[in-house]
């Protein structure tokens, strides 16, 4: 389903050079949950964002379907981000001023898919907070935004969820709750993959890859 | 309200304020103007003497021994009134145009050579607006005079005054006041009282014309008068016109250039505005980047908030700028009045509008430039 292959990224030139991803390769299937992990500039973040289109690649290249998505023109990676990934970042990055439901329905409605808000009631029921679909952002915690981020990555069937460090701005049980949502998005049949340094959180993944100065250095499948 | 929007609201109110007090000064002048009328000086078709009074050489006018028919007037006066009734299209009876006929003499009082000039009262006052009786009254009767300031000075006359013109003694009714022109070196007698005394009875020296209005065919009248009528000169005068609208002119195009100036100022405050407005929500756009906004859409999100920006300033400069215009407008040009120009409600919109959308552009085209993970990692 996507296939990374000698993903490089190089920041600066010269002297100032730094590698921030080295020739970095796996395959992602369908259904899997990917947990990446490394220690803070290992290249996380950095793949994470190569991978969502988000950032481009210096060296390799990413196959997404069959199609190569890392040297697409912005129009095109612009339709990747609506229909072929979600994301979930750590700081929730909800619109301030729009609704709960609102944030959820955005991605729709930058896809041209107008007025229907069924779709998006149904994600805040399954995120539990249905009930707060009128309020704003600040009106919620940390956890409930992070809900609702969730619920707008899913908005448009994305072939792959990207989650950057999600429970990182949470508490441990908020951040569990968050973890528990995912698993249950992924047994939905959802593919993520998931940025993070917290052991705990990586523990609900099928897979996890260890990244150490842009390199894999371990990939290990999860026993539970 | 935002800062662009108010940025906008300046600039437009300016705008608007400086070109409505700029159209109800045009209006004004031209109000004056047509008061005043456009010139035309009838004169015999030959001959100038010198003006003096006592020592002083006060310049030529045109008359000599032969002098204008007093029996050409009616014709004159046709003429005059057909061509302007052709011209403005009008139908009602009646005479149009003001017609002074004038007759100059020089004459001896108390030993000083004095420049007499036969006017009929009424008509001279006419056609004279800025005539201003100092001391005493206008002419009223028909053994009265009324002096120039400068004449009055020299020749020591005050109001109740007698002077004696070819041994008739002519009361002084009145003192004018300073117009800095010949008139203020000459004495007014009824024309029929100069001719009189000095037996000139059916001539005159020249004939101002003051026609209705700016748009009047002076030059067409003119050169009719010249065709039809034999042994004078019709002259078309409009210095006046051109003097004060050429200043009106010039004080327009510097209003112009205030106004759009201030225009320029705005639309800088626009789009410094809408730069620290792309800057401060780098995040928001970061976000809609990456849950799947194209760059038209965040373009167009923020032309259409340009829009909005200038329509809103547009309505609001219009509205203010016009309230403006009504306590500026008597302070710059007295006695002017402002009124509601509603042609400036659309120019005003359209203006608020591109300055806005202009304003606007570069920050929303830099604003799409931004990569996504860069606005995400500028938090």
């Amino acid at each position: 389903m996507l296939e990374i292959k000698g993903a490089t990224k190089i920041y600066g030139n010269g002297g100032a050079k730094i590698v921030a991803l080295d020739n970095v390769s796996f395959n992602v299937n369908k259904g899997d949950f990917i947990a990446i992990m490394g220690p803070s500039g290992s290249g996380k973040s950095t793949l994470l964002n190569a991978i969502g289109g988000l950032d481009t690649l210096s060296r390799g290249r990413i196959v997404l379907n069959g199609q190569r998505i890392d040297n697409l023109s912005e129009e095109a990676l612009v339709s990747i981000r609506r229909k072929g990934m979600g994301y979930v970042f750590q700081q929730y990055h909800l619109l301030p001023s729009l609704s709960v439901l609102e944030n959820v329905m955005l991605p729709m409605a930058l896809s041209g898919k107008k007025g229907k808000d069924g779709k998006a009631l149904q994600l805040l029921r399954m995120v539990g907070l249905e009930k707060r679909a009128g309020q704003r952002p600040n009106q919620l915690s940390g956890g409930e935004q992070q809900r609702v981020a969730i619920a707008r990555a899913l908005i448009n069937n994305p072939l792959i969820t990207l989650a950057d460090e999600p429970t990182g701005n949470l508490d441990q049980k908020t951040g569990r709750e968050i973890l528990d949502l995912l698993k249950r998005v992924n047994e939905q049949g959802c593919t993520i993959i998931m940025v993070t340094h917290n052991n705990e959180a990586a523990e609900r993944a099928k897979e996890i890859i260890l990244l150490q100065d842009g390199r894999i250095v371990d990939r290990k499948a999860n026993v539970r | 309200m935002s800062y662009a929007t108010l940025g906008v609201v300046i600039g437009t109110m300016t705008f608007v304020a400086v070109l409505t007090i700029a159209l109800a000064a045009e209006a004004r002048i031209n109000d004056q103007l047509e008061k005043y009328g456009a010139n035309l000086t009838i004169l015999p078709a030959i001959n100038s003497i010198d003006m003096t009074l006592g020592d002083l050489s006060l310049g030529t006018v045109t008359v000599g021994e032969n002098y204008i028919d007093q029996d050409k007037l009616p014709e004159i006066r046709q003429i005059t009134d057909g061509k302007i009734r052709e011209a403005l299209d009008i139908q009602a009876e009646g005479d149009i145009a003001t017609i002074a006929p004038k007759l100059y003499l020089t004459a001896d009082i108390e030993g000083t050579s004095v420049m007499l000039v036969g006017i009929e009262p009424e008509e001279e006052q006419k056609i004279k607006p800025w005539w201003q009786v100092q001391e005493g009254e206008y002419l009223n009767g028909s053994m009265e005079a009324i002096v120039g300031a400068t004449a009055a000075d020299l020749l020591k006359l005050n109001v109740g005054d007698t002077i004696t013109v070819n041994g008739s003694d002519l009361y002084v009714t009145g003192i004018l006041g300073e117009t800095g022109s010949n008139e203020d070196y000459q004495v007014f007698i009824p024309l029929e009282t100069l001719q009189l005394l000095f037996n000139k009875q059916g001539v005159i020296s020249s004939i101002d014309i003051r026609a209705l209005c700016n748009a009047c065919p002076v030059e067409v009248i003119a050169d009719s008068i010249n065709q039809n009528i034999t042994g004078v000169r019709a002259v078309a005068v409009k210095q006046i016109a051109h003097t004060e609208m050429g200043m009106l002119e010039r004080i327009n195009r510097f209003m112009y250039a205030l106004a759009g100036i201030t225009l320029i100022i705005g639309g800088f405050a626009v789009f410094n505005t809408m730069m620290a407005s792309v800057n401060e929500r780098t995040k928001d756009i970061g976000i809609m980047r990456a849950v799947g906004s194209s760059r038209s859409q965040i373009l167009r999100i923020f032309i259409y908030e340009s829009l909005i920006t200038g329509i809103a300033g547009g309505i609001l400069g219009y509205g203010v700028g016009t309230l403006l215009a009504y306590v500026i407008g008597p302070l710059v040009f007295e006695n002017t009045t402002i009124s509601f120009a509603p042609i400036f409600i659309p120019v005003s919109l359209a203006v608020a509008t591109l300055i806005a959308v202009a304003a606007t552009i570069y920050p929303a085209l830099r604003a799409t430039k931004v990569k996504v993970a860069d606005s995400l990692r500028a938090l």
